[in-house]
């Protein structure tokens, strides 16, 4: 029995094994998309253990929050990475991650500081950078924020001092080329 | 809505907004009415959903293995049969699951903190346990050697509670002039020897005093018997032992005489002879 449950199932059988909840499909879930999530909330938040801490909180919220999923309304994974997402951003801006650059010792702080320059290339994120690279300069600018940073889009407008519309623009045409090179 | 319109809505990038989880509830709530009127809204939003996925699951970062058992510790989820026992009080109760997760994972770490408090109590209480009983060991000991001392100057004031009864006879005695007190000295058998023997010139009882002698331990089949001289001839008072301490009383009245020329103590065999054993005549004096 155990062994069949860990093996991937569809996203409609896990909803309701989800929604039923199942201790077992949580392992499931975890070990399908663990490292998906893991790959979202570490780009948002490059403190490693920060960002495990928010993989931890959002695989509670996800088991917490399982009936509040609405499979109408969009996909499972688009559901868990916003919880994700959305938790990675409430910590970039809480106590605790601020906390933590004031506590960064010396030698934390030299890699911390070319973290956030991006000088050093993490081997995990270099994929990623690649495929964001091919794309036009001002449309990567937008992805970065709003993918990388944790920016709203009304954010990324005023950081970038552009229109709402261009953002939200650039933003869709971001993902259409991801949608291109995936396809 | 026209078709231009839904063009143009689609390409608003408002869709891939609210994928990315970015709109207000207001927002939120007219792109899904959107989406359930058209079709096409359906399938761009399913579209971008699947490009984020696609892009987030080769993006994949593999987090550290222990993360995945912290988390399911953490939601009190490790063991199958534990997952049975959680799943089995989920169907009891309907309302507010997380908190019957976090309670139960509460009381295994309860109980984890109990046990380990346990445990270090029984090490706690071995310890004093065994100090405890090395000290009780000691207190026996001591009282073994106390009681061993009490024992001795129990003896030893017995021995001094007799001699005083004795001496105090004997001053009494010496003091009243009802009572003779004739002194005999050491024979060729043991010149080191002697001893007193009081005699009343009134009742003419004779009185020997344990204190008031000096005569060499007798072995367990002799005994010494005391003889007064009448005329020439030995006439036998009794015998008497080495000082017993049985009794408290140092003075022991042997057999009266009327009359008498000198008193004499030998060594007999046990219950005394007839006539004296001259041979171990030990000590002997004149009235």
């Amino acid at each position: 029995m155990t062994a069949f449950k860990k093996l991937t199932l569809t996203e409609p059988e896990l909803v309701l094994a989800l929604q039923s909840k199942d201790p077992v499909v949580l392992k499931t879930l975890y070990s399908m998309y663990s490292s998906a999530l893991y790959g979202v909330i570490s780009r948002i938040i490059t403190h490693t253990e920060l960002a495990e801490d928010v993989l931890q909180e959002t695989f509670v919220k996800i088991w917490q929050s399982a009936s509040h999923y609405d499979n109408t309304k969009g996909r499972l994974f688009t559901w868990m990475m916003n919880i994700a997402r959305n938790l990675s951003i409430d910590k970039l801006r809480s106590k605790d991650f601020k906390n933590s650059l004031k506590n960064q010792d010396i030698e934390n702080n030299v890699s911390f500081v070319d973290e956030q320059n991006k000088v050093t290339f993490n081997p995990d994120v270099m994929g990623v950078k690649q495929l964001v690279e091919n794309l036009k300069p001002d449309l990567q600018s937008v992805l970065d924020l709003v993918y990388y940073k944790g920016f709203t889009h009304v954010e990324a407008a005023e950081k970038l001092n552009l229109p709402l519309g261009t953002v939200k623009t650039r933003i869709r045409l971001a993902i259409i080329e991801l949608r291109r090179s995936f396809n | 809505m026209s078709v231009e319109n839904l063009k143009a809505y689609i390409e608003s990038g408002v869709l891939e907004l609210y994928v990315l989880g970015d709109l207000s509830p207001e927002e939120t709530l007219q792109v899904e009415e959107m989406a359930s009127r058209h079709v096409e809204v359906r399938d761009e939003i399913a579209a971008i959903e699947q490009a984020m996925e696609q892009y987030a699951l080769q993006n994949a970062i593999q987090p550290p293995a222990d993360l995945e058992i912290k988390l399911f510790e953490k939601l009190g989820i490790s063991e199958d049969d534990e997952l049975e026992t959680v799943s089995e009080t989920q169907f009891e109760e309907e309302g507010p699951r997380i908190v019957r997760l976090d309670g139960s994972d509460g009381r295994v770490r309860t109980l984890r903190y109990a046990l380990v408090a346990c445990v270090a109590l029984l090490v706690v209480s071995t310890v004093a346990l065994f100090i405890t009983y090395n000290k009780l060991n000691d207190a026996h000991d001591q009282i073994a050697s106390l009681n061993l001392d009490k024992q001795k100057f129990a003896g030893v004031v017995k021995q001094l509670e007799f001699d005083n009864n004795g001496l105090n006879n004997m001053v009494a005695m010496n003091d009243s002039k009802e009572w003779a007190t004739i002194r005999m000295a050491g024979q060729a058998f043991s010149p080191k020897s002697k001893m007193n023997v009081y005699w009343n010139k009134k009742d003419k009882s004779v009185l020997i005093n344990y204190v008031a002698m000096d005569l060499p331990k007798a072995d367990d089949t002799h005994e010494y018997q005391l003889w007064a001289l009448v005329n020439g001839k030995p006439v036998s008072l009794g015998v008497f032992g080495k000082t017993d301490s049985t009794s408290n009383d140092a003075l022991k009245k042997m057999q009266a005489i009327q009359e008498a020329q000198a008193f004499a103590v030998t060594l007999e065999p046990m219950g005394g002879s007839i006539n004296p054993t001259m041979e171990k005549l030990t000590v002997m004096g004149g009235v």
